[in-house]
């Protein structure tokens, strides 16, 4: 029966679980930011996640096309564009140039008959569904955190869940792309198509992709479902649940016997919001799990109040797309992700559960496990073949390098390409051996596009192998 | 860029009467793309904007405090506010028009 994630959280801290942690003695604890800033000093710029900064000599944010070129033209050192800045991997550190896309944004063009919109890259997520809401469009998947900028999410093939929709690079028609030598070339499938089929997941490592062109379809409503469940229960439907909703992702919670299911679907007549989204939860999950994480058999505990105090309703959410797809972020924390083949994701989900277990991991974050389509993007983790992604994350204060270093052969074994834009350890020879069909073809554009190395920083010349 | 929909509406938020910053039409760009996206949004945890009261025990902190804060993050406010592009001269009038610190300018 299904339990709800919502009323489990709250009758778990409400039932003074939370005084046990403090006799218990929660982990250690370290700080969530690498820099501290001094008055009058420059800025540092840090990431999201509180693991990336630099000290960039010049920090640039042009307003139009051609300030970018010209700034490209400029630049001396190690370029680096950044949007939103959320990326937990090195891409966007420089110490000498480094160029914000805060001010390229909005609507640059749309075409109703293709529903095809063409935005600047700067664009959050949050601000791209009204304005194409404006323009009767909406993106036909999202991620489900809007802060992020388009480029950006562009530049790493961020994605969504649903068996029947790639990455959002699968869904750009075209680009615009100011070359480290400050030009600009506009690309798509007719017209400079190795430079766009290397240009839709990039790394950043092209220049700085200005516009892009969005393969779109009317606006519509959707509705999700939120509860707890067994996992056992769900892995063993997981290929019909996936069949039968338009987006269907699950979260297990390690050490425990249950995760969180979300569904979602074409909203119906009558859907109606149902309880409600608790961003803080996660806080509330680690305050009951440091309580009895101590006690020998906790695993067992765990589930038990998980089983005991859980309610049967969940939680739904329903309006437009681009208000259900994306969840609040309160809490900051560190991500290694990995896309393993379609159908070797139960058995390696199946894999990391069990060895959380068996070695005692001390970690309660939950897992995330969704579905991509098969994609031609030749640096796409979804390129030539549909995919489960599966990520592990760790508090933003706790160490989260022991627990990664446990999992991430995991991912090895069964083949699994790293999301471009969080933690893993592969360098450029074994990115090459996970993208054989188009490493190399990736490679001569990048070459040709910048045959000084402009934009790269160290982290990119040991991912390229540069 | 049309970005007039979204700062319209960023002008809507303010109630009437409320201290406003003088911000560049560059700060009002930064502030609609980035500042907003949790200050005008209920149930993220960040005060919001227009609303005295959630800055109250904040603003204790003075200027200074708060920009601290803003240029390196806190809990659930993301370094420098997600905004690659700011300095600190943008930053302190963000501050200042979020917080009605100062009056807002």
């Amino acid at each position: 029966m299904p339990i709800s994630r919502r009323r489990f959280l709250g009758t778990a801290a409400a039932g003074g679980l939370a005084t046990l942690a403090a006799g218990c003695g929660p982990r250690a604890t370290q700080p969530q930011m690498p820099v501290s800033y001094e008055l009058g000093k420059p800025l540092p710029w840090v990431n999201w996640a509180g693991n990336q900064f630099c000290r960039p000599a010049r920090r640039l944010g042009p307003a139009s096309e051609d300030a970018v070129c010209d700034a490209l033209r400029r630049a001396t050192g190690v370029v680096r564009a950044v949007g939103a800045g959320h990326s937990f991997t090195a891409l966007v550190p420089t110490d000498d140039t480094l160029i914000a896309t805060d001010l390229m944004t909005g609507l640059a063009d749309h075409d109703p008959v293709s529903c095809q919109a063409e935005v600047f890259a700067g664009t959050r997520l949050h601000d791209l569904g009204p304005l194409l809401a404006g323009v009767d469009q909406a993106l036909p998947n999202m991620p489900d955190i809007d802060y992020i900028a388009l480029g950006g999410a562009i530049a790493t093939s961020a994605h969504a869940t649903g068996p029947r929709f790639g990455s959002l690079s699968s869904t750009v028609t075209g680009l615009t792309l100011a070359t480290p030598a400050g030009d600009l070339v506009e690309c798509s499938a007719l017209r400079n198509p190795q430079l766009f089929a290397a240009a839709r997941t990039s790394l950043g490592a092209l220049g700085i992709v200005t516009r892009i062109r969005l393969q779109n379809q009317p606006s519509f409503d959707l509705t999700e479902v939120n509860r707890v469940e067994r996992t056992a229960d769900v892995l063993e439907d997981l290929e019909d649940r996936l069949a039968r909703h338009r987006h269907f992702e699950l979260m297990p919670i390690l050490h425990s016997d249950f995760a969180v299911t979300i569904a979602t679907d074409p909203a119906k007549d009558g859907d109606r919001d149902a309880g409600q989204d608790n961003p803080r939860a996660l806080n509330t999950l680690r305050t009951v799990f440091d309580a009895v994480g101590w006690i020998p058999g906790s695993d067992q505990i765990f589930s038990w109040l998980v089983d005991r105090v859980a309610g049967d309703q969940a939680t739904v959410r329903t309006g437009p797309s681009y208000l259900v797809f994306p969840h609040i972020r309160e809490i900051r924390f560190r991500e290694m992700e990995y896309a393993v083949p379609a159908d070797a994701g139960t058995a390696c989900l199946r894999e990391i559960l069990d060895t959380v277990r068996r070695r005692r991991i001390p970690v309660c974050f939950p897992l995330e496990v969704r579905r991509v389509a098969a994609d031609d993007v030749w640096l796409s983790m979804f390129e030539g073949r549909s995919a489960t992604s599966i990520s592990v994350h760790q508090f933003g204060d706790l160490d989260y390098q022991a627990y990664f270093a446990e999992i991430e052969p995991i991912f090895w074994k069964y083949e699994g390409r790293p999301h471009w834009g969080k933690l893993h350890t592969l360098d450029a020879g074994r990115l090459a051996a996970r993208y054989q069909r188009h490493w190399r073809d990736f490679q001569e554009v990048r070459a040709a596009v910048d045959p000084q190395g402009k934009m790269l920083n160290p982290y990119l010349k040991t991912v390229l192998g540069v | 860029m049309r970005l007039l929909p979204v700062l319209f509406a960023v002008l809507f938020l303010l109630p009437p009467g409320a201290a406003r910053a003088d911000l560049t039409e560059r700060q009002e760009h930064l502030l609609a793309s980035n500042c907003l996206q949790c200050h005008s949004r209920e149930h993220t945890g960040a005060p919001l904007l227009g609303v005295p009261a959630d800055w109250t025990t904040r603003n204790q902190q003075g200027e200074d405090g708060l920009l601290r804060n803003v240029i390196e993050g806190l809990r659930g406010m993301p370094p420098s506010g997600y905004c690659g592009a700011c300095d600190e001269a943008d930053l302190r009038a963000l501050i200042r028009r979020l917080s009605g610190l100062n009056g807002g300018r």
